[in-house]
Formats: C-alpha cells, structure tokens, sequence
C-alpha cells in the first residue's frame, strides 16, 4: 500500500469528526425534541458536517506534506488546529445564529453563556483536547495507514 | 573500471571508515552507551505518558465541572 498517501492522508484525518458527528446529532436531537431546548440543530450542524471533516483531513495531508521538509509531532500539529478552526467556526456560527456576541459573554446554541473571561481557558482546553485526539487517534490511524 | 580506479576507490572507502581491530571487536564496550540510550528513551515516553495522561485527567475534569462545554467540544470535533 505504496500509492496515493495523501488521500489515504485525508481518509485518516476525516476519521474522527465523521464518527463524532452520528454523536452530536444524538446529543441535539434529545436536547431539541426530547428536552425542548430551542437549539437550532440545522443551523449548528452546517460546521461540524460541512467543514470540521474537511479540515481534519485537509491538515492531516499538510501533516503529511510537512515531514519532508519541518518533521514535527502530530500531537503539536493537531494542537495547532484550533488556531485555525475557532475563528471559522465562530464565524460561521455568528452568521448563522448558532452563536451571539452580547455584554456578558458569547451565548451559543441560545441556551449556553460563556463569560469573555472563559474564553482563553476554553482555547486552551481544545489546544489539549486536539492534541490528545491527533496524537492517539489520528497518529494511529497514520500508521495504520502507513503514511506515519 | 581500471585497477587503478578500484584501487583508488578502496583507499577513499578505507579512508571514510573507521578502522576496525585485528579480531573484529570494537575498541571500547558499547553496550553502556546503547544502555543509556535506551534509558533516556524509555524516561522520554515515561513522561509523555504522565504528561498525556495529566491531560486527559484535566479535560475530563473540565468536562465534569462545565458539563455545558460538551456540545461545544462536539461542535468543534
């Protein structure tokens, strides 16, 4: 399995958003039909649907790209991510009305506020959070794949 | 090839490597310093894990004490 690295690149990114997303779905679905929380589930679906995939896999083939020239740990690529993903999904979030900038703090989903203050903490915490996610699930699935 | 060639090309490999005693074995005992290397190895992964797993235990902490974080993280996973 010699050929075509960087498809097998972008099929080994797009693993984890694409079995995250039957997930959120389930967590929308009860939280608008069964708990009656007004939470726009088309509007909020767009990004991890359209765009979070295509993200994953599209930096897994600069992941990819990048050993030739810059070798770096996958863990630190992955934690790179959210530099890029934060304002993309704020953005599509804000014109979507998923997300509302107000006073207090940035209220998502119409229901959940998070104060300003939060918001650097919450930055960090996803830093962490994409880190352990590329490193042991997106790294495996590389080697799995050999293209590690 | 000329045998002066050849000749020239064995002295430039003699040349490029290093020597090698009568009976073949090395001048001083490498296994000490294979040992450290792999020491050093083996506490490198060691605190990786610590680190990760630190981590870990951090997140699913946050997660806990914000359970209203859950549909953020998923929104952006």
């Amino acid at each position: 399995m010699k050929t075509h690295p960087y498809l097998r690149a972008y099929l080994a990114g797009i693993f984890v958003p694409t079995l995250m997303l039957p997930i959120l779905l389930t967590v929308f679905i009860v939280a608008r039909i069964g708990m009656q929380i007004p939470t726009p589930i088309e509007q909020v679906m767009i990004f991890p649907m359209a765009v979070v995939p295509s993200l994953f896999g599209l930096w897994n083939m600069a992941y990819l790209a990048s050993q030739v020239r810059l070798p770096h740990a996958i863990g630190l690529h992955g934690a790179v991510l959210p530099l890029l993903m934060a304002p993309i999904g704020a953005l599509v979030a804000t014109s979507l009305n998923v997300m509302q900038f107000s006073a207090n703090g940035l209220t998502w989903f119409q229901t959940c506020n998070i104060p300003y203050a939060w918001v650097a903490p919450g930055f960090v915490v996803a830093m962490a959070a994409y880190y352990l996610v590329w490193k042991y699930v997106v790294g495996t699935l590389n080697r799995v794949l050999g293209i590690a | 090839m000329k045998e002066d060639e050849l000749g020239g090309l064995k002295g430039l490999l003699r040349e490029a490597l290093p020597p090698v005693s009568e009976d073949g074995v090395p001048e001083r005992d490498l296994w000490p310093a294979m040992l450290r290397r792999m020491d050093a190895k083996a506490a490198g992964s060691q605190f990786a894990l610590w680190f990760d797993g630190a981590l870990l235990a951090g997140l699913a902490g946050v997660v806990v004490v914000f359970p209203k974080a859950i549909p953020l993280l998923l929104y952006y996973l």
